[in-house]
């Protein structure tokens, strides 16, 4: 999965759990909770979607490294490369 | 916890069983059954309100651990560790689960109203029947679903209608702490504000912990300043013992 791809997905996903929410105005870099009024459920429902979608199962402890746009790209993109190495 | 929000919990305008048809009737008629609701309990229950500090060192280590060996699909969220604490409580205390109808009718049944903030503004405070008694992990599927189904608009109206006490959790919007206005004919509702690591004392010791502020807006004409505390007492105890929950 390139970079592109992982953050179509990520809108794809997000379009489930907030449909008015629009990746496109948001910074890469901000927080995606703070940006998309997310809470805790919403984001484990992300990660869940996340799991039945591309099989990656993100640990509990690498949460914060999805809480942005870039990061839930890179970190998506270097699993899926892992994932299929 | 789940977010599951809302400074009060309100509601009843919600259809059953269809969803909701966007709109600027269904919001303003959800406004005014909140504003109907809440002025009636502000009119009728005189509230008293406790706050108190809950270290929660011991139940996130042990959900870090729970949840460190499942897959995310059953992963457990604080919120479940919170509602199931207080749904315990309730044998300790009473008088903090029922209804006023001229007087204290209390229930046998602990059926939690959550309330849960819609994205479209407004909120539901639908219940978890019997949440004394489900298991942690059929507690948190509970409220996934009912979160799921709130916002999706397709509640049940008996979980709209019988909750006998009821729990808000503005954790996941930054506040430390939320006093809420009870949701009539209930006589108890307890909030939550977010988890944050603070200066702890214990046993002489200065440690960083992480903490939650619990509070009680309970009905002054069931129970005491005594019993409110024993019930938040309570809550505490539970939660310094998570794998009972």
């Amino acid at each position: 999965m390139n970079p592109d791809e992982a953050r179509a997905l990520l809108a794809r996903l997000l379009h489930e759990i907030a449909p008015e929410s629009d990746l496109s105005s948001v910074d890469p870099d901000a927080l995606l909770q703070d940006e998309l009024d997310l809470d805790s459920m919403d984001f484990l429902n992300l990660v869940t979607a996340l799991h039945d979608e591309t099989g990656i199962d993100v640990p509990e402890r690498d949460y914060p490294q999805l809480a942005t746009v870039a990061g839930f790209v890179a970190y998506v993109t270097a699993a899926a490369a892992t994932s299929t190495t | 916890m789940a977010d599951l929000a809302g400074a009060a919990p309100g509601i009843a305008a919600a259809p059953t069983e269809r969803p909701q048809g966007a709109g600027r009737d269904r919001h303003e008629g959800m406004r005014h059954a909140i504003a109907t609701l809440m002025a009636r309990s502000k009119r009728e229950i005189p509230h008293y309100y406790l706050a108190t500090t809950i270290d929660l060192s011991s139940a996130l280590n042990w959900l870090a651990d729970a949840n460190a060996v499942r897959p995310v699909t059953e992963r457990l969220l604080p919120a479940a560790l919170l509602l199931k604490a207080t749904s315990l409580a309730v044998a300790d205390v009473p008088t903090m689960n029922g209804f006023w109808d001229d007087g204290f009718r209390p229930s046998a049944a602990v059926h939690l109203g959550v309330a849960v903030s819609l994205r479209s503004g407004g909120l539901v405070a639908p219940a978890i029947h019997d949440a004394d008694r489900l298991h942690l992990d059929l507690l948190m599927a509970a409220l996934r679903d009912l979160v799921r189904r709130a916002r999706a608009g397709t509640l049940r109206g008996s979980e709209m209608s019988d909750p006998t006490i009821t729990v808000t959790n503005l954790g996941d919007q930054g506040v430390e702490e939320v006093f809420g206005v009870i949701y009539p004919p209930q006589v108890a509702l307890v909030g939550f504000g977010n988890i944050n690591e603070r200066p702890w004392a214990a046993g002489g010791m200065l440690g960083v912990r992480p903490v939650v502020r619990a509070t009680l807006a309970a009905d002054h004409r069931v129970s005491d300043g005594h019993e409110g505390a024993r019930f938040l007492g309570a809550i505490d105890r539970l939660l310094q013992a998570p794998e009972a929950l």
